[in-house]
C-alpha cells in the first residue's frame, strides 16, 4: 500500500471511528450525565466563586475553565478504560485481530471521549450565559472555535497513552480517580499555574492539557495578539503527537505480550 | 412469662439485631464495596479527596475569597462523601447488580437493622477519610488546629459521616427501582461540593441554594468544624442540625427501601437489570 492511499485510509478510519464511538457514547445516559451535569456543578461553583471574588469580568473564563475540566474528566475516564471496555464488550479480540494496527483502532475511541467532553464545554458556556448572564465576549471568537477542537485532538492523543498504560495496570481506576483534580490544577484550567509552587512548572509544561487550556483561555480572554492562541495550540498538538507516539510503542508491547500469554480477553 | 425469661428473650433479640447490624454490615462492606483493594482504597478514597482539597485551596488563594482554613475544613468534612455516598449506593445497588438482592430480601429479618448495618462501615470509612484528609492537609499547608478542638471535631466528623452514609443509603434505595443509580450518586457527590458550602462561602450563594444546603448532609458539620478550628468551641446547635439532617435521611432511606422493595416484588423486577 502506498503512502498516497494510506493517509486517506487512516483519516477515513479515524473519522468513521470517531463518529461511530461518539454515537455509541452519546446513547449512554451515564456518559452524557457525567459529561454534562458534573461540569455544570463545577461551572456554577466557579461562577459563584469568581463573583464572590469581585471578578465579574472573568465569568466567561470560569465557565470555559469548567468546560475544560469536563473534557479532561471525559478523556481520563473514557480513554483510561477504553481497552478494558472493549474487553468487557467482547470486541477486543476482533479489534486486535483486524489488519488495522491497534493504535489506529483505539485512537478514534480516545478522540471520541474528548469529543464527548465538548458537550461539557458547550453546556457550561450556555449555562453561564443563560443563568448567569455571562456575556459571550470572546477575545478571539474564531480562534476559540479552532482552539477547542485542537485541544480535543491533543487530549484525545494523550488519551491514547492513558489507554495504553492503564491496560498494563490491574487497578487502573485507582490511578484514574486521583488524576482528575491534579491535572485541572497543573494545566491551569481554572487556576493559573502561576499560583502553584515553582517545582510544579515542568510537570505543567509536559502536559498537552496545559497548552490546550492556555490556547482556549487566550482565545477567551487573552490579549489582541493571535499568536497567544496559535503558539500554545501548536505546542499542544506537538505534545499530543509525542504522547500518541509513545502510546503506539506501549500498545505494540502490550499487544505482543497479551498474544503470547493468551491473556487478551482476561480482565 | 416471668420477668427473667422476658428479659432473656429481649437480650437475645438485641444481640441478634446487633449481630445483624455489625456482622451483616461488615460482610456486605467486603462483598459490595468496590474500592476495598489497597490501590483503590488509597487512590480513590485517600489521595483523591486530598488532591481535590489542594485544588480548591489554590483556587481560593487565587481568588482570595476565603483563606486556606476555610477550604481545609470544608473539604475535610466533604471528603467523607466519596465513601459514604458511593458506598451507601453500592450497599444496595450492587446487590441487584450481582444478582443477590432476591436472596437478601427473602430474609425474614427486619429491614431497618439489615440496611443500617450496611451503612455502618461507611460511617467509619468516611470518618477515617476525613481524619486522614484533615491531618495530611494540615501538615502540608502548615495550619494549626487547637488541641482542645479535637474532641469536638471528632464528634462533628462522625456526625457528618453518619449523615452522609444514610444519605448514600437513600440514594442506594433508588437502585431498587432504577438501573443507572450511580449516575445519581455522581451528581449528588458533586452537588455536595457546591451546596454544602465546603468550597463556596454560603453567604454568596442565592437563598434557594442555601435552603437546599440546609437540608443536605455535611453543611452544618462543615460550619461547625470551621468554628471549632477557629477556637470558637463546639456549636451544639449545628451539631444537632447535622444529626437531625442525618435522621431525616435515615427515615427517608427506610421509606424508600420499603416502597421500592414492595414495588419490585409486585412487578417481579427485583434482580432484573
Amino acid at each position: 500500500m502506498t503512502t498516497m492511499t494510506t493517509v486517506p485510509r487512516i483519516l477515513r478510519l479515524t473519522v468513521v471511528g470517531v463518529r461511530t464511538h461518539v454515537s455509541y457514547m452519546s446513547r449512554s445516559p451515564l456518559e452524557i450525565t457525567f459529561a454534562v451535569l458534573v461540569p455544570l456543578v463545577y461551572a456554577t461553583l466557579a461562577v459563584y466563586l469568581f463573583r464572590a471574588a469581585d471578578d465579574p469580568d472573568r465569568l466567561l473564563t470560569a465557565a470555559v475553565g469548567a468546560g475544560l475540566m469536563g473534557i479532561w474528566s471525559s478523556v481520563l475516564f473514557g480513554s483510561g478504560g477504553a481497552v478494558q471496555n472493549q474487553r468487557w464488550l467482547g470486541t477486543l479480540e476482533t479489534l486486535v485481530s483486524s489488519p488495522t494496527p491497534l493504535p489506529l483502532v483505539l485512537l478514534p475511541i480516545t478522540l471520541a471521549t474528548a469529543v464527548i467532553g465538548t458537550y461539557a464545554m458547550g453546556a457550561t458556556v450556555i449555562w453561564g450565559t443563560v443563568l448567569f448572564d455571562v456575556p459571550l465576549d470572546f477575545a478571539h471568537p474564531v480562534l476559540f472555535l479552532v482552539a477547542v477542537p485542537v485541544c480535543v485532538l491533543s487530549l484525545g492523543m494523550m488519551g491514547l497513552l492513558l489507554a495504553a498504560t492503564f491496560v498494563l495496570l490491574r487497578n487502573a481506576n485507582a490511578l484514574a480517580n486521583p488524576l482528575d483534580a491534579p491535572v485541572w490544577l497543573l494545566s491551569g484550567m481554572l487556576v493559573p499555574i502561576t499560583v502553584l509552587p515553582d517545582w510544579t512548572r515542568p510537570v505543567s509544561w509536559a502536559l498537552p492539557t496545559t497548552w490546550g487550556s492556555r490556547a482556549v483561555h487566550a482565545a477567551t480572554s487573552g490579549g489582541p495578539s493571535a499568536g497567544e492562541v496559535l503558539a500554545p495550540m501548536a505546542v499542544a498538538l506537538a505534545l499530543g503527537l509525542f504522547y500518541a507516539l509513545i502510546a503506539v510503542l506501549v500498545l505494540g508491547r502490550v499487544e505482543r505480550r497479551a498474544r503470547a500469554a493468551a491473556t487478551l480477553s482476561l480482565a | 412469662m416471668s420477668f427473667l425469661s422476658l428479659s432473656r428473650a429481649l437480650t437475645r433479640r438485641v444481640v441478634r439485631t446487633l449481630r445483624l447490624v455489625v456482622v451483616g454490615g461488615a460482610i456486605s462492606y467486603r462483598a459490595l464495596f468496590n474500592w476495598t483493594t489497597p490501590p483503590m482504597f488509597i487512590g480513590t478514597l485517600l489521595v483523591s479527596p486530598l488532591l481535590q482539597l489542594l485544588f480548591f485551596v489554590f483556587l481560593g488563594r487565587q481568588l482570595r475569597v476565603a483563606d486556606d482554613r476555610f477550604y481545609l475544613l470544608g473539604n475535610a468534612v466533604v471528603s467523607a462523601s466519596t465513601a459514604c455516598v458511593y458506598g451507601g449506593t453500592m450497599a444496595v445497588a450492587n446487590e441487584r447488580r450481582y444478582g443477590t438482592l432476591g436472596a437478601v430480601l427473602l430474609s425474614p429479618r427486619h429491614r431497618a437493622p439489615l440496611w443500617f448495618g450496611r451503612a455502618l462501615p461507611y460511617v467509619l470509612n468516611g470518618l477515617l477519610i476525613s481524619v486522614f484528609t484533615l491531618t495530611v492537609a494540615t501538615l502540608l499547608l502548615g495550619l494549626r488546629i487547637p488541641v482542645g478542638a479535637l474532641p469536638g471535631l471528632a464528634a462533628v466528623l462522625l456526625a457528618a459521616s453518619a449523615g452522609c452514609s444514610v444519605f448514600g443509603l437513600a440514594l442506594g434505595a433508588l437502585g431498587l427501582r432504577f438501573r443507572d443509580v450511580f449516575l445519581v450518586s455522581n451528581v449528588a457527590a458533586s452537588v455536595l461540593l457546591l451546596l454544602t458550602g465546603a468550597n463556596v462561602p454560603r453567604e454568596t450563594l442565592p437563598e434557594w441554594m442555601r435552603a437546599v444546603g440546609d437540608v443536605l448532609p455535611l453543611t452544618h458539620a462543615a460550619e461547625a468544624a470551621r468554628e471549632l478550628s477557629a477556637g470558637g468551641g463546639l456549636d451544639r446547635g449545628r451539631l444537632g442540625a447535622e444529626l437531625a439532617t442525618g435522621a431525616g435521611y435515615a427515615v427517608l432511606a427506610v421509606v424508600l427501601l420499603a416502597v421500592f422493595e414492595r414495588g419490585s416484588r409486585r412487578r417481579a423486577t427485583l434482580d432484573l437489570m
